[in-house]
């Protein structure tokens, strides 16, 4: 249940509040990942949402998805709670250049957005276009 | 009951109710930075008649003012290879101070007494910048600093902020335009209304600017809104994932 699509986009802004987008992930490799939540990590500078995808043989791969940080995120109204674990989610973001997981073992990415299975969009944003919105 | 023992309930009552319902909702934890309408009103001052900074402020998209900055030649050469390591090297990116003036796109909260003004940095490390208005001079022998040094006075109702005393290793932004230890930097503060803070930024640097360089940035205030907790060094895993190209 994995796709990786990829595509172009283009930035108006790279302005970060906190890293270089493009020093760390790849624009021109965007994923679209859908799987149950582990967990929400509601931590500085970035908020990570963990999300266990199971492909055709039954192997579960657990990604980690940066996110904005908490204050932005709760600036847009969202918290730790707006998504359950367990509940299934279509997230779409980037790969990280270096290719290498997180010390947990996790795929590395950047989220953009994250749909619920009945149609919420949480956390939206990302780093790539600009911490203030 | 007298008339004026009713009242002087009633305005009680009020009050009560009032206060209950600030302890109820507290300042709004949503809203749109960069986007928020400025309210209306007069210029705000202290009793002593001085101009009141006093406020959050959101610096909005003009956190990332800088302009061209003339460069000598090796501070072009250093900016020029930062910008083709996508800036891995920023010390924002390790949750280090961005220094002066860099600014992140979060509010600031400034608190002023007549001898002091602190400015609270919601994003980055929390840093906060002391601007001392009690007439002192800088220090000497100042040993590097992050923030830096400042000092304050009024000019009318401009406050006038000295600040020198900085080390080398912040950036001017977040594309890695460089100073040196000699960096110097004049801010003119102004709030023309109520819901607007001004500020016109001039910088020197005899080690690394050809000529000085000024730049602008425009705040809104945000009416009751509060500054966030943003602890960078909690999870920053980003700083060893950091590979530019």
């Amino acid at each position: 249940m994995l796709g990786i699509g990829l595509g172009v986009l283009l930035f108006v802004s790279s302005a970060s509040a906190h890293h270089s987008f493009a020093a760390e992930y790849d624009n021109n490799k965007q994923v679209t990942v859908k799987g149950l939540v582990q967990k929400v990590a509601w931590v500085n500078p970035h908020a990570y949402v963990y999300i266990d995808v199971t492909d055709e043989n039954g192997k579960v791969t657990t990604w980690a998805f940066e996110s904005l940080s908490p204050n932005a995120l709760a600036r847009q109204g969202w918290s730790r709670n707006s998504l359950k674990v367990g509940e299934s989610v279509t997230v779409q973001g980037y790969l990280a250049k270096d290719g290498k997981p997180l010390a947990d073992g996790s795929v590395h990415a950047n989220s953009k957005s994250i749909t619920t299975a009945d149609g919420r969009k949480v956390f939206v944003g990302s780093s790539a276009d600009d911490a203030t919105k | 009951m007298r008339p004026n023992s009713v009242l002087y309930t009633f305005v009680l009552v009020l009050i009560a109710m009032s206060a209950t319902a600030l302890a109820q909702t507290g300042p709004p934890r949503t809203g749109n930075l960069g986007n928020e309408k400025a309210p209306a009103g007069p210029t705000p001052r202290t009793p002593d008649g001085k101009v009141d900074f006093s406020g959050v402020w959101d610096p909005g998209f003009s956190f990332a003012n800088l302009g061209q900055v003339p460069l000598q030649p090796w501070a072009q050469k250093l900016y020029e290879e930062r910008r083709a390591s996508l800036s891995k090297d920023d010390p924002e990116a390790r949750c280090l101070p961005a220094g002066v003036p860099r600014i992140s796109p979060f509010p600031q909260k400034f608190v002023q007494t007549p001898t002091l003004i602190v400015i609270l940095d919601e994003g980055n490390v929390h840093s906060y910048r002391q601007l001392f208005l009690d007439g002192r001079g800088h220090p000497k022998d100042l040993e590097p600093l992050w923030m830096g040094d400042s000092i304050a006075h009024w000019d009318g109702d401009v406050l006038v902020v000295d600040t020198i005393g900085f080390n080398d290793k912040t950036w001017l932004n977040g594309q890695g335009v460089p100073h040196s230890d000699q960096l110097h930097v004049i801010e003119r503060y102004t709030r023309p209304d109520l819901g607007h803070l001004n500020v016109e930024i001039t910088l020197e640097d005899s080690k690394a600017f050809t000529k000085p360089h000024t730049f602008t940035r425009t705040y809104t205030l945000l009416p009751n809104w509060e500054i966030h907790e943003y602890v960078c060094n909690e999870f920053n895993v980003d700083a060893e994932h950091l590979v530019g190209k």
